[in-house]
């Protein structure tokens, strides 16, 4: 898989505070979620790449040049910025025209291409009234539509789902998706929400305090950390008899039981041990792990070496 | 309904680019192009057409009366209107140029900070162009629309002293060379309006902010030298004449026109090449403070 996106050894500081830490990785043609809670540097990471900053030490390479200095390379990537960076008197069509514009198309194409933009991010309707009306959830598909509208090789989202309600949320990961999908466009998005990643991204690299904490496949990823919740109304002692008799491991968790670490088989030896107990089921549920405990889960720095 | 069925289906959905990509030339072209949109407020709503077009009226309005008084002279007595010395172009900016300096510490400041307050500038500076290439762009961009500002009173007053003449054809074979020179002095001032601004701009947070430290330099600095300079009488008066922002481009104005009234007395003791030399000083160092401004902006 070609990179993308390389760093090498990249540290940035502000002053005494350390925003990456000599971290090493590649990203390919994928979407690639940086995952981690705020401060973690996944925007420091992104801005890096941009060339909006300069690292205070190692290499960021886009496209297989330095970071920001070379102009092509430049007018194929997207930015979706985490803040507002919207104007509020001009309509998205000008605005989105504008933007292709200055990524370097000429303006008949700058406009076909801003209407067909805003057709896929769902805003074709209300493209000639001014942004300054747009409900969040519609400027939020106005940011990325301006990294869209160049058709670039690949876009940088900075907390693309920050400020939306679930319904908005969805709607913006399955926009997510569909780029990828549909126009073979790679995206790295970051986020601390382990939920949208998971759902949206094909790879996932874990950051915390500046440094690389994992990083592979979200399938592999998702599979070490599902946990099924399993909550029977009685027969509790015999449910965990039958789980053992088919190696599943069970551990009480108040009124539940809980089983760690869930492949695919281990559903159907649940579902025989609860027939086989006569247990009354009252829920099964899967429950990811979250970011919190994915980050206490492991002692930091441990995996960190392993992967840079 | 008797067509028959010839429905087409069309794909008017994403897809992929592979025309031209223009890079860094048409990157800066559309932020010059949108500087000017933004500054008369065209593909904005109504309210932003408002403002420049009430400003440009307002330019025009002492051009009207000087054509006008020009007319009415030249009918009364023809020998008096000859002799005396009626106000003209040299002498419009005199008057209008502050309309000028307000058109654009009102209007300029709108193409330099939103970007930055909104974080629109982020979306620039990762996009094939330089920090100094938006900077640029945007001071062309305000350049262009204040050279028309300037020009469009001086054009006004021509045609109306030619067609207000009672033998336009005498007038304009003997003031054809007005043409050029009210030209270059309209360059001078838009210049030097929009630098000024850009330069202001460039640091203030929110467009009043620009606005109101412009309007201020401009009229503290015109109020206190020329109340200085006229109590001095050693000679330091004529330097210190060089401080008054308003002035500066007056200066220059009245060596195109070749006259002495414009800016302040005082200053006409200097030779011509120190009232240019310092326009032009004034001008590369504030071009290049708002080009150090954005450079630094992008790292």
């Amino acid at each position: 898989m070609e990179a993308l996106l390389r760093a090498e050894t990249l540290t940035k500081r502000y002053g005494s505070v350390t925003a990456l830490d000599e971290v090493s990785f590649e990203v390919g043609a994928t979407i690639t979620g940086l995952l981690g809670p705020n401060g973690a540097g996944k925007s420091t990471a992104i801005k890096l790449f941009l060339g909006l900053t300069e690292p205070t030490s190692g290499r960021a390479e886009v496209l297989g040049q330095a970071a920001g200095h070379d102009e092509q390379v430049r007018a194929r990537l997207g930015y979706m910025p985490e803040h507002d960076c919207l104007p509020s008197s001009v309509s998205a069509a000008e605005f989105l025209s504008h933007m292709a514009e200055t990524s370097g198309l000429p303006p008949r194409h700058a406009r076909v291409r801003a209407a067909d933009t805003l057709r896929h991010v769902g805003l074709f309707e209300e493209r000639y009234r001014p942004i300054g009306g747009y409900s969040t959830g519609m400027k939020q598909r106005v940011k990325l539509a301006q990294a869209l509208v160049h058709d670039p090789v690949l876009v940088l989202l900075d907390e693309p789902t920050a400020g939306l309600d679930p319904s908005g949320r969805e709607e913006m990961l399955a926009l997510i998706r569909k780029t990828h999908r549909e126009f073979g466009i790679s995206l790295v998005m970051s986020s601390h929400l382990m939920g949208d990643v998971e759902r949206t991204c094909e790879r996932i690299l874990v950051l915390e305090n500046g440094r690389v904490l994992e990083e592979g496949e979200t399938s592999t990823f998702t599979e070490a950390s599902e946990t099924i919740y399993i909550e029977v109304t009685e027969r509790v002692p015999e449910l965990i008899a039958a789980l053992a008799e088919r190696n599943v491991e069970a551990r009480e968790d108040g009124s539940s039981l809980v089983v760690d670490n869930v492949s695919g088989e281990d559903y159907d030896r649940i579902r025989d041990a609860l027939v086989a107990a006569d247990a009354p089921l009252r829920r099964l549920a899967p429950r990811r792990r979250t970011l919190t405990e994915l980050f206490q889960g492991e002692e930091p720095g441990t995996r960190a070496e392993e992967s840079t | 309904m008797s067509e028959s069925p010839s429905g087409r289906v069309f794909d008017l959905g994403f897809r992929r680019y592979e025309g031209a990509r223009e890079g860094r030339r048409r990157a800066t072209l559309a932020v010059y192009k949108d500087g000017i949109r933004t500054a008369m407020g065209l593909g904005r709503g109504g309210k932003a057409k408002i403002l420049p077009w009430l400003f440009i009226a307002a330019s025009a309005i002492p051009a009207l009366i000087f054509a006008l008084l020009a007319g009415a002279v030249d009918r009364i007595d023809e020998d008096i209107s000859d002799a005396a010395d009626l106000p003209t172009h040299a002498d419009l900016y005199g008057v209008s140029g502050i309309v000028l300096f307000l058109f654009a510490a009102v209007v300029g400041p709108e193409l330099f900070c939103p970007d930055r307050s909104n974080g629109t500038i982020n979306l620039y500076l990762v996009r094939p162009l330089r920090a100094t290439d938006y900077a640029f762009a945007r001071w062309a961009a305000l350049t262009t629309v204040m050279l028309v500002v300037a020009w469009i009173p001086q054009l006004v007053l021509f045609l109306g002293l030619v067609f207000g003449d009672t033998k336009p054809g005498a007038y304009l074979s003997d003031h054809w060379a007005d043409i050029p020179r009210f030209l270059a002095a309209g360059a001078v001032i838009a210049v030097f309006v929009s630098t000024m601004t850009a330069v202001a701009a460039a640091y203030a947070r929110r467009r009043a902010y620009a606005a109101a430290f412009l309007v201020g330099v401009l009229v503290i600095s015109l109020a206190v030298i020329d109340g200085v300079t006229d109590s001095i009488d050693d000679g330091v008066g004529r330097w210190l004449a060089l401080l008054s922002v308003r002035d500066i481009p007056l200066y220059v104005n009245d060596v195109i026109f070749g006259e002495e009234t414009s800016g302040i007395a005082e200053a006409y003791e200097l030779p011509d090449a120190i009232l240019v030399g310092w326009f032009l000083l004034v001008v590369i160092a504030g071009g290049l403070t708002v080009l150090n401004r954005y450079r630094r902006l992008s790292l």
